[in-house]
């Protein structure tokens, strides 16, 4: 095999002066969650591109932002970029993603994004 | 090429050609021979890769410092933002729809004197390099993205930060389309100070998060590199 | 540290590198002078050699050609190597076999290394093309 055939970048882009994620604004529909609410991550199974890091499974975060549509990237790898979904920024606290966490930090927290096929009400 | 003099100046260029250049130039002549990608599209973006570097970003948040209003759009369109100091996400990368690996969603996220942010990409090191330029060795370090999200605090004291712990230490891991630059709290010290005066004590590891602005620091501190001793197993249960 | 531990999920369909040294880029590591002892010898200040950026750029590039043209020219799944497989490659060789390696001829290394394993390109054209870049360069 002299190229590998998954990549991120290569779907259709919607116009030039555009950019990307904002050539799929408009295309996820409606948000299933709204900043405020909680949310616990699913553990889909697994594939190389995944960008739901392992640490987050099974955590329960706050919503923070919505902030952009896209297709994910699990199905951006596959060149398979027809289906937008909502990308939501995720709050979470450090003492419910790792067990040996101090309690003295117990204000400590970690932001990162996830998909909505990642989410589900908590 | 080089203008080495024997004077005590240091020249820019050494008068010797080491194995690792050759390897660089012939890595790439071949990739470019079997098509992977072509000489002139290397060019364009070696010139536009040479454009980027952490001023953008410092001024960002001096403009921000000085300016209610200013600060108020920074953290809620980075994007926007950045158009006040000359970065156009969209338009300044040659493709004019933004870089494949940058994409186009900076947030800029703003410290408090109770949280304080910090930014890693324990994935594989993604940084907004549009704003601040190619990130440092120590950010693509697996010791750095595997500890840092599990260990903020160890990791930040390894750089001379400690936080009390009242203060919120939040990690910002930009594990998808968004790209981060953290907007510190405007020390002490520097009351009257002009956009040029603050921009100079906003260095790359503030803007990361791993330093704070100082008055009279206006560099990066260096930082030894350390091995993971304990990295984080990327299971959650364990 | 095996991949199964490394942050890149190495299920399904990711075959981690072979870490297996490769020979003619163990004689480049036995030969080779580093930036950070050039540096030091030509009393140049600069902190990264003038091939840093083009490396960068070589990364980019394989990483999608899309970094320069526009949406249009693009041909679809033209990428040779996804930035999140070079990195995961990258830090388990990084781990091993190219551990004392300084930074940017570490990244280089782990670049050449990743093509040849991966089938980019092959070590004995590399070492022609070694021989021709060196020619080359110091005749000039």
């Amino acid at each position: 095999m002299s190229k590998i055939q998954h990549d991120r970048t290569h779907h259709a882009k919607m116009a030039t002066g555009v950019g990307d994620p904002q050539c799929f604004k408009g295309k996820a529909g409606k948000p299933k969650f709204k900043i405020g609410d909680r949310v616990s991550v699913k553990d889909l199974p697994d594939i190389f591109y995944t960008r739901t890091m392992v640490y987050t499974r099974g955590a329960v975060g706050e919503v923070v932002e919505l902030v952009y549509e896209s297709p994910p990237a699990e199905d951006e790898s596959w060149d398979n970029t027809d289906k937008s979904e909502w990308f939501y920024s995720v709050v979470f606290k450090q003492n419910d993603l790792w067990p040996e966490y101090s309690d003295e930090f117990s204000n400590d927290s970690l932001e990162t994004e996830l998909s909505e096929r990642w989410l589900e009400s908590a | 090429m080089s203008d080495h003099d024997h004077s005590h100046k240091p020249a820019p260029m050494v008068d010797e050609v080491s194995d690792f250049e050759i390897l660089e130039m012939a890595v790439r002549e071949l990739a470019i021979d079997k098509g992977l990608f072509s000489q002139e599209d290397h060019r364009v973006w070696t010139e536009y890769v040479h454009t980027l570097g952490p001023v953008p970003a410092a001024r960002l948040v001096a403009k921000a410092w000085l300016d209610p209003e200013y600060k108020k759009l920074a953290a809620a369109d980075g994007v926007e933002a950045s158009k006040a100091v000359g970065v156009d996400w969209v338009t300044s990368p040659p493709t004019q729809f933004g870089t494949p690996s940058d994409y186009c969603n900076l947030r800029v996220l703003e410290d408090t004197p109770k949280l304080k942010h910090v930014v890693v990409c324990s994935l594989c090191s993604c940084y907004p390099r549009p704003i601040l330029g190619q990130s440092p060795e120590w950010y693509r370090t697996p010791n750095y993205r595997r500890r840092l999200v599990r260990w903020p605090r160890q990791v930040l004291s390894e750089f001379g930060l400690q936080l009390p712990p009242e203060v919120e230490v939040r990690v910002a891991d930009s594990n998808q389309k968004t790209r981060y630059i953290v907007m510190p709290v405007r020390p002490e010290g520097t009351e009257g100070w002009t956009e040029d005066q603050l921009t100079e004590i906003v260095t790359r590891d503030c803007l990361i998060g791993v330093a704070v602005p100082k008055p009279g620091i206006t560099s990066n501190a260096k930082r030894p590199i350390r091995k993971a001793i304990h990295p984080v197993q990327h299971d959650h249960d364990h | 540290m095996s991949t199964s531990d490394s942050d890149v999920n190495s299920k399904g369909d990711y075959q981690a590198i072979d870490t297996t040294p490769i020979s003619l880029l163990q004689t480049v590591l036995e030969h080779g002078r580093v930036w950070e002892d050039l540096a030091a010898q030509y009393g140049v200040t600069n902190p990264d050699p003038p091939w840093k950026i083009t490396l960068e750029a070589t990364c980019d590039l394989l990483a999608g050609d899309s970094c320069v043209k526009s949406y249009k020219e693009v041909v679809p799944g033209s990428c040779a190597l996804p930035s999140l497989e070079r990195r995961a490659d990258e830090d388990d060789l990084a781990d091993t076999i190219y551990e004392d390696v300084p930074f940017p001829e570490r990244q280089l290394m782990a670049l050449a290394h990743t093509m040849i394993k991966r089938g980019l390109i092959e070590e004995g054209e590399l070492k022609c093309r070694m021989l021709q870049v060196e020619q080359r360069l110091n005749s000039g």
